[in-house]
C-alpha cells in the first residue's frame, strides 16, 4: 500500500503567500501599536508629561491590544510553517528552550497589561510597573524571533550550531546578523507606536506632540537602521536593488512619509492607511531578503501543488463571514447605546 | 527525521501533557462556560433578576481573563511544543490540514473579539446587543472545537485517509462525530464545575442554592453525554487498535475503565449535592469536584493518547517520527542516513532519534535502570526486538550494525556491574530481577506473552538448555547472555514460576 505523501501545498505558492505576507502585515501593525503605544505611554507617565488620566486611558487598550496581537500572529506563523517547516522548525528546535519561553513571556505580558487596565484611576507605581512587566515581556519576544528567525535564513548555522549543543540553550550567536533588523523592527513599532498615541490623543496638544515625536523621529531612526540592514547584507544588497523588491521599497518609503504628511494635517484615516501599506511594503520587502538569503539551500516554488480547493473555498467563505462578524459586533458595541436608567 | 532533535532532561511526554492538559481544560472551560454565560444571562434578564446578573458580570470578568489569556495563549503554546517535540508530524499535519487551521483561525478572531466586547459591554450596551455578543461568542467557540475535533480524531483514526489522503476522508473520520459528542459534553461539564467553585464562594442563602442547584444541573447533564459519547467513541476505534492495547497496555485500559466510574461517582456526588445540601457547599468541597471533574477529563486524554501508540499518526508516523513510508529506506539506506541533522556522535544520534521521544536515560521513562548490569549484546537484541516489548513501542527501523552502535552508545551510559553487586540482592531475590530484566520486558506474567506455562516442570538441564538456544525461541527472542551466577538463580526462579505464582 503507498500511503499519502505529505510533501505538497494544497493551494499555489502566489496564494499562500499573498496570505501570509497580508496576515503578517495585520499581525505586525497589532504588535507595533501594542509595543510602541506601551513604550510611549510609560515613557510619558513615568516623567508625568501628560498629566490628567491619559495614561490610565490607553492602559484600558493594551489587553485588546494584545489579544489582537497574539490571535493575528496565529495566522502568518501558520503559513510560515507551511512554507518553510525546514527552516523555521529547525532553527526554533535548536533554541528550543527559549522559543518555548516566549508563550510564558506573552502570558506574564498580557496579565501585566490587564492588570495595568484594572487599576483604574489609581494609577500611579503599581500601573508604571506593570506597564514596564509588559514591556520588558514584548522586548524578550522581540529577541528570540529576531534571533530564531534569522537563524532560519541560514541553514548552514543551524547545522554547526546544532551539532555543538542540542540541549536548546543556543542563542543565536551571529548578532551581528540580525542586531539591525530587530532594532530596525524595534523603531518600526515606536513609529506606528506614535502614530497610534498621536491618533488617540489629538484633542490634547501634550499627547500629541509625545504622538509626533515618536512618530517622526521613529520613522527617521527606522529608515537609517532599516537601510544599514540592507547594506549589511551586502552579497545579497545587489540582488536586492536587481528584484522587484526595490519598488516595493520604494513605495514603502514614499507611503511613510505621506503618513507623516497627513500626519500632521491630522488626517489620520488617511495617514494610517498609508502606514499599512507601507508596512506592507516592507513586509514584502523582508520576504524578499528572506528568499535571496536561502537562495542555494532552498527554493519555495520546488513544492509540489496539490490543491484541496474545497476546503480552500470554505476558509474563503468563513473569512469574510469573519470581517462580516466583527464589523457586526463592532456596530453592536459602538452602536446603539444603552439607555441611561 | 529531518529535523535537529531538542535534547532536553525532563522527557517529550512530561512537557507535552503538562501544557497540552492545561490548555485543553482551560479551552473546553472556554466553550460551555460562554454557553452557561449566555443562556443564564438571558434566563436572568426574563425573570428580572439583577442578583444574577451582577453574578454573571463577574464570573464573566473570571472567564475573559482566564480563557482569553490563558486559553488562546497555551493554545498557541500547544503549536509551539508539537513543532518542537513532533516536528514531522507537525509538518505532515500542517500540510494536509492548513486550510483546517485557516478556517479554525477564523473562529478564533470571531471567538477572542467577542469575549472581550461581551465582557466589556455589560455596562454600555443593550439587553439584546449584549446577549447576541454572547451567542456569537458560543457559536464561534464551538465551531473551533468543530474543527480542531477533526485535525485531533485524525491522528487516531485516520481511517480512508491511509488510502485516498483526501482531506474530509480524514477530517470525517470514524471517531469525528463520537468525539465530538464527548467533547461537547466535556466543554458543559467543566462549565457546571467551575461555576460551582464560584457560586460556593457566595454568601450562604437562597440565592446560593439556586445557583449551586444551576450548576450542579449543567455539571450532570455534561457527565451523562460524555458517559454515553465515551461508550460510543471506543467502539468507533477498530478492533485491531483496542485489542492490540488491550493486550499490551493494561494500564492506559484501566484507566479507561476507572474513568468511566469516576465520572458516575462525580455525576451521583452532584445528584446528592443539588437533593440535600446547596446552600452549604463549601469552597472545598466544589474544589473536590473540580478536581475530579478534572482528573476524570485528564485520565481520557492521556488513556486516548496512549491508544495511539506506537504512532502519532496511527498507520503513518511513529512516536519517535519515524515514517511508515520511509521504512525500506530506513533498511536499505540505514537510519543515520536519514538524519539529516548529525551531532558526530552517531550512537546519540541514533538514541535520540529513535528512542528519545518517549525515553530518557535517567529521568521520565528511564531507559539506564532498564539496563543496568545487562551487557551490550542483550542491549542489543531489545533495540532490534522493541515491538516485543511491553508498552507498544514502534520497531527499531535501523540496520543490525545501528543497533550494535545504539547498544554500546547505552551500554557506556548503564552500571556495568553484576546485578547482585548493583542492587545487593542473592538467591532467589536476584533471580527474580534476572527475570525482570532480561526476561520480564517482553514476558509480562500474566497477559498473553507470559510463558510461565511453557516453561512449568522442565528441569534444570531443560532450563540450561533452553537458554543456550534461547535466540531460537522465536523472531526477536535475544540469545541469553548473562553470566554463569545470574543463569544459575534465574533457572531456579524459573523453576518456582509454573508452580502458581511468583515469589
Ligand atoms: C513511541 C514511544 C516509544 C519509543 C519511540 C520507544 N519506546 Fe521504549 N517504551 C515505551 C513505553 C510506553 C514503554 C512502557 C513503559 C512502562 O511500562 O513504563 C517502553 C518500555 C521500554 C523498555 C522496558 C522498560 C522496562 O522498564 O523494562 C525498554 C527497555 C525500552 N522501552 C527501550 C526502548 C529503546 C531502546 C527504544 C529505542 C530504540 C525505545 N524504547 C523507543 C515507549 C517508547
Ligand atoms: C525482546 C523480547 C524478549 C525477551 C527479552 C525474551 N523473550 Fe522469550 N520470546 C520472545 C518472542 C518474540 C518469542 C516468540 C513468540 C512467542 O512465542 O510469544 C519468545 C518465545 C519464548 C519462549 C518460547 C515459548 C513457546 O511457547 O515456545 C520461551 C520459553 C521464552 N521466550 C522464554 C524467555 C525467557 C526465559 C526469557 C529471559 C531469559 C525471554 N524469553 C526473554 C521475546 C522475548
Amino acid at each position: 500500500m503507498t500511503l499519502p505523501d505529505y510533501h505538497f501545498l494544497s493551494a499555489p505558492l502566489w496564494l499562500v503567500t499573498v496570505l501570509h505576507l497580508l496576515t503578517l502585515t495585520l499581525h505586525l501593525f497589532a504588535m507595533n501599536i501594542l509595543f510602541g503605544g506601551v513604550a510611549i505611554t510609560l515613557w510619558s507617565s513615568a516623567r508625568n508629561r501628560w498629566g490628567g488620566t491619559q495614561a490610565v486611558d490607553y492602559s484600558r487598550l493594551f489587553p485588546a491590544a494584545t489579544a489582537a496581537t497574539v490571535t493575528l500572529g496565529v495566522a502568518p506563523l501558520l503559513f510560515l510553517q507551511l512554507v518553510y517547516p525546514r527552516q523555521v522548525y529547525a532553527a526554533a528546535i535548536v533554541s528550543g528552550w527559549f522559543w518555548l519561553l516566549v508563550i510564558a513571556a506573552v502570558i506574564v505580558a498580557y496579565y501585566a497589561f490587564y492588570r495595568a487596565s484594572f487599576s483604574g484611576q489609581r494609577s500611579g507605581r503599581v500601573n508604571l510597573a506593570m506597564l514596564a512587566l509588559g514591556l520588558a515581556g514584548l522586548i524578550y519576544v522581540s529577541l528570540v524571533y529576531s534571533s530564531v528567525f534569522s537563524m532560519a535564513e541560514q541553514p548552514a548555522l543551524i547545522q554547526s550550531l546544532y551539532a555543538k549543543n542540542q540541549s536548546g540553550w543556543v542563542w543565536n550567536p551571529a548578532v551581528g546578523s540580525y542586531a539591525l533588523r530587530w532594532l530596525h523592527m524595534l523603531l518600526g513599532a515606536l513609529t506606528v507606536g506614535g502614530f497610534f498615541v498621536g491618533m488617540m490623543g489629538q484633542d490634547n496638544p501634550k499627547v500629541f506632540s509625545s504622538g509626533k515625536v515618536a512618530f517622526a523621529g521613529g520613522m527617521g531612526l527606522a529608515a537609517v537602521a532599516g537601510l544599514a540592514y540592507l547594506v549589511s547584507l551586502m552579497p545579497y544588497f545587489e540582488a536586492i536593488v536587481r528584484s522587484p523588491a526595490v519598488h516595493a521599497l520604494a513605495a514603502a518609503i514614499v507611503l511613510s512619509l505621506a503618513s507623516l504628511h497627513f500626519y500632521f494635517r491630522k488626517r489620520f484615516w488617511i495617514s494610517g492607511s498609508a502606514l499599512f501599506l507601507s508596512v506592507f511594503g516592507m513586509v514584502s520587502v523582508r520576504h524578499v531578503v528572506r528568499m535571496l538569503r536561502l537562495r542555494e539551500s532552498f527554493d519555495p516554488a520546488s513544492w509540489r501543488i496539490a490543491t484541496q480547493w474545497s476546503p480552500f473555498l470554505l476558509f474563503l467563505v468563513c473569512f469574510v463571514l469573519m470581517l462580516a462578524v466583527l464589523a457586526w459586533m463592532l456596530w453592536l458595541f459602538f452602536g446603539p447605546k444603552k439607555e441611561a436608567v | 527525521m529531518h529535523y535537529p532533535f531538542w535534547d532536553q532532561p525532563i522527557g517529550y511526554g512530561v512537557l507535552m501533557a503538562t501544557i497540552a492538559v492545561f490548555h485543553v481544560f482551560v479551552s473546553h472551560f472556554a466553550i460551555g462556560g460562554g454557553l452557561y454565560l449566555v443562556v443564564n444571562e438571558h434566563l436572568a434578564r426574563r425573570s428580572g433578576d439583577a442578583q444574577r446578573l451582577g453574578f454573571l458580570e463577574k464570573l464573566s470578568k473570571f472567564f475573559a481573563l482566564v480563557t482569553l489569556v490563558a486559553g488562546a495563549v497555551t493554545g498557541v503554546g500547544i503549536w509551539f511544543v508539537i513543532g518542537l517535540l513532533a516536528p514531522s508530524a507537525t509538518e505532515a499535519l500542517i500540510h494536509n490540514y492548513v486550510w483546517g487551521w485557516a478556517i479554525e483561525w477564523t473562529f478564533f478572531v470571531v471567538e477572542i473579539a467577542a469575549a472581550m466586547l461581551y465582557f466589556y459591554g455589560w455596562k454600555r450596551m443593550t439587553a439584546r446587543a449584549h446577549l447576541t455578543l454572547g451567542w456569537i461568542y458560543f457559536v464561534a467557540a464551538w465551531l473551533s472545537l468543530v474543527i480542531i475535533n477533526g485535525i485531533l480524531t485524525f491522528m487516531l483514526t485516520p481511517g480512508r485517509w491511509l488510502v485516498t489522503g483526501n482531506f474530509w476522508d480524514g477530517f470525517f473520520n470514524l471517531t469525528y462525530w463520537p468525539s465530538l459528542v464527548l467533547r461537547t459534553g466535556v466543554c458543559v461539564m467543566l462549565a457546571g464545575l467551575y461555576s460551582l467553585l464560584v457560586a460556593s464562594r457566595l454568601e450562604p442563602g437562597d440565592f446560593k442554592a439556586k445557583t449551586v442547584r444551576l450548576a450542579a444541573i449543567w455539571s450532570i447533564a455534561g457527565l451523562v453525554v460524555t458517559m454515553l459519547s465515551q461508550l460510543w467513541y471506543w467502539k468507533a476505534i477498530p478492533a485491531a487498535v483496542t485489542a492490540k492495547a488491550l493486550q499490551s497496555m493494561p494500564t492506559p485500559i484501566w484507566f479507561i475503565g476507572i474513568s468511566f466510574w469516576l465520572a458516575g461517582a462525580i455525576a451521583l456526588g452532584m445528584v446528592v449535592l443539588v437533593a440535600f445540601a446547596p446552600r452549604k457547599l463549601g469552597t472545598s468541597v466544589a474544589l473536590v469536584f473540580m478536581a475530579l471533574g478534572l482528573a476524570w477529563f485528564g485520565a481520557f486524554e492521556w488513556s486516548r493518547e496512549s491508544l495511539r501508540k506506537p504512532y502519532i499518526i496511527t498507520g503513518y508516523i511513529y512516536g519517535n517520527g519515524a515514517e511508515v513510508t520511509e521504512t525500506e529506506n530506513y533498511k536499505r539506506d540505514g537510519y543515520l542516513a536519514q538524519i539529516s541533522f548529525r551531532t558526530g556522535d552517531d550512537g546519540a544520534d541514533l538514541f535520540r532519534h529513535a528512542c528519545r521521544n518517549c525515553h530518557t536515560l535517567a529521568g521520565y521513562k528511564a531507559l539506564k535502570p532498564a539496563f543496568d548490569g545487562t551487557d551490550r549484546a542483550f542491549i542489543s537484541a531489545i533495540v532490534q526486538g522493541t515491538q516485543h516489548i511491553k508498552g507498544n513501542m514502534p520497531p527499531f527501523l535501523g540496520t543490525a550494525a545501528e543497533a550494535e552502535k545504539l547498544a554500546g552508545y547505552l551500554r557506556e551510559r548503564i552500571d556495568p556491574r553484576p546485578l547482585a553487586d548493583i542492587y545487593k540482592l542473592e538467591g532467589m531475590a536476584l533471580g527474580r530481577k534476572v527475570y525482570d530484566l532480561r526476561c520480564g520486558k517482553c514476558h509480562v506474567l500474566g497477559t498473553a506473552s507470559d510463558k510461565s506455562k511453557s516453561l512449568a516442570g522442565q528441569s534444570t538441564e531443560d532450563l540450561n538448555g533452553l537458554l543456550d538456544m534461547a535466540a531460537n525461541l522465536g523472531e526477536g527472542m535475544p540469545a541469553f547472555t548473562a553470566e554463569a551466577s545470574e543463569r544459575k538463580v534465574l533457572v531456579a526462579y524459573l523453576q518456582t514460576l509454573g508452580k502458581g505464582g511468583r515469589p
